[in-house]
């Protein structure tokens, strides 16, 4: 009776399933930090500019915090399914769920931050600008979305 | 006249090489065995990844806050000079990034309360692989919520320091731009909620079966 080489149960497989929950979690705050960081430094000039758009200019910010969120959810449901007794195909499957959806966040989160910190200068001086930069906006976003269903695609594939 | 770009590419060609060099003499003389993943895994001892968990969790976590801090800072401090003004409403920035470091901290201590001693020699199965499983958590949660904290305090030192600059012109700005630091500290949030829940199902020691 032989074991079909990833379907055993072996001692060092849950490290490849935290390893994928402490990646897709970290690289996701990556992007999330530099999507906020980058475009608040466009948000804080633009701010000087004209005050009472400010409130409209927060948009780029909360779309790369809601990729932390992508990470934190397949993360999460990595970690539900880790034990003792682990399978290396479950600790593989869980490694590339965790690294689907970091990188995927991480590139997410760049495009937010360099095309919103560009979108609020431009719809500070022209506010004709501002549903193109919503558009853009979106599209940067749907990229991390991208990574969270094939995170979550993989990470349902875990269970025991 | 190499500039640093060269000069890092002729250093990723080095090591390219280098490894490619390894890895077809490993393959090419019979001995690729002993690249052996699995056994560099079980060979280091639980209390070594459990450790350098802790150590990441800590060392990352003061090293993101200390970003923050000294790039909100050098910004307080000089705008200050034409409106010191907005020396004592900015240091809430300053605090954002603390809290950071606060987070590592309560996990290196909650990661350091779980490690126990167990038998090595003669431990069961289970009890074995129960340790090696809390061991691989630890290392990762330290991880996660190490590297989550650096991420998050670098985001608000820079936004932090805008802050400061934007308050200095017009004083009604610094309350709005304090909601985008709150999106930004709410990122060292989440590494350390993931990180809690990693180590919530895990136990080392003798008695280690969950």
């Amino acid at each position: 009776m032989s074991n079909l080489g990833s379907r055993e149960q072996t001692v060092w497989a849950p490290f490849f399933g935290s390893m994928g929950a402490a990646i897709g979690i970290s690289l996701s705050a990556l992007g999330a930090a530099y999507g906020t960081a980058k475009s608040s430094t466009g948000i804080c000039t633009a701010a000087v500019l004209r005050p009472d758009l400010m409130m409209k200019s927060v948009i780029p910010v909360v779309m790369a915090g809601i990729l932390a969120i992508y990470g934190a959810v397949v993360s999460i449901l990595i970690i539900q399914n880790l034990s003792y007794e682990l399978t290396a195909f479950q600790g593989f499957v869980q490694f590339g769920a965790g690294i689907a959806v970091g990188f995927a966040g991480l590139a997410a989160g760049f495009a937010i931050g360099i095309a919103g910190d560009s979108g609020v200068r431009g719809s500070a001086q022209q506010p004709r600008l501002y549903v193109g930069m919503i558009l853009i906006m979106i599209f940067s976003e749907v990229l991390g979305l991208y990574g969270l269903i094939v995170g979550l695609l993989l990470a349902t594939k875990a269970t025991a | 006249m190499a500039s640093y770009a060269t000069s890092a590419g002729i250093g990723v060609g080095l090591v390219t090489l280098l490894a490619l060099y390894v890895g077809m003499t490993y393959c090419l003389t019979g001995f690729g065995f002993r690249f052996d993943v699995g056994w560099y895994l079980e060979a280091v001892s639980p209390y070594m990844w459990a450790s350098t968990g802790i150590a990441f969790a800590i060392s990352l976590s003061v090293v993101g806050a200390a970003w923050g801090i000294f790039t909100t800072g050098s910004s307080i401090l000089g705008g200050g000079v034409k409106a010191p003004r907005i020396k004592t409403k900015n240091l809430i920035s300053i605090i954002f990034c603390e809290a950071v470091a606060i987070y590592g901290i309560i996990m290196a201590i909650v990661l350091g309360n779980i490690i126990a001693d167990f038998d090595y020699n003669n431990a069961s199965r289970e009890v074995a692989s129960a340790n090696y499983y809390a061991g691989y958590s630890m290392f990762a949660a330290g991880l996660t919520v190490g590297f989550s904290n650096l991420f998050c305090g670098v985001c608000v030192g820079i936004v932090g320091s805008g802050a400061a600059l934007a308050d200095a012109q017009n004083a009604s700005l610094f309350v709005k731009i304090l909601i985008v630091e709150i999106f930004g500290s709410a990122i060292g949030l989440f590494g350390i909620i993931v990180a809690i829940i990693q180590v919530t199902k895990i136990k080392m020691g003798k008695t280690a079966m969950p």
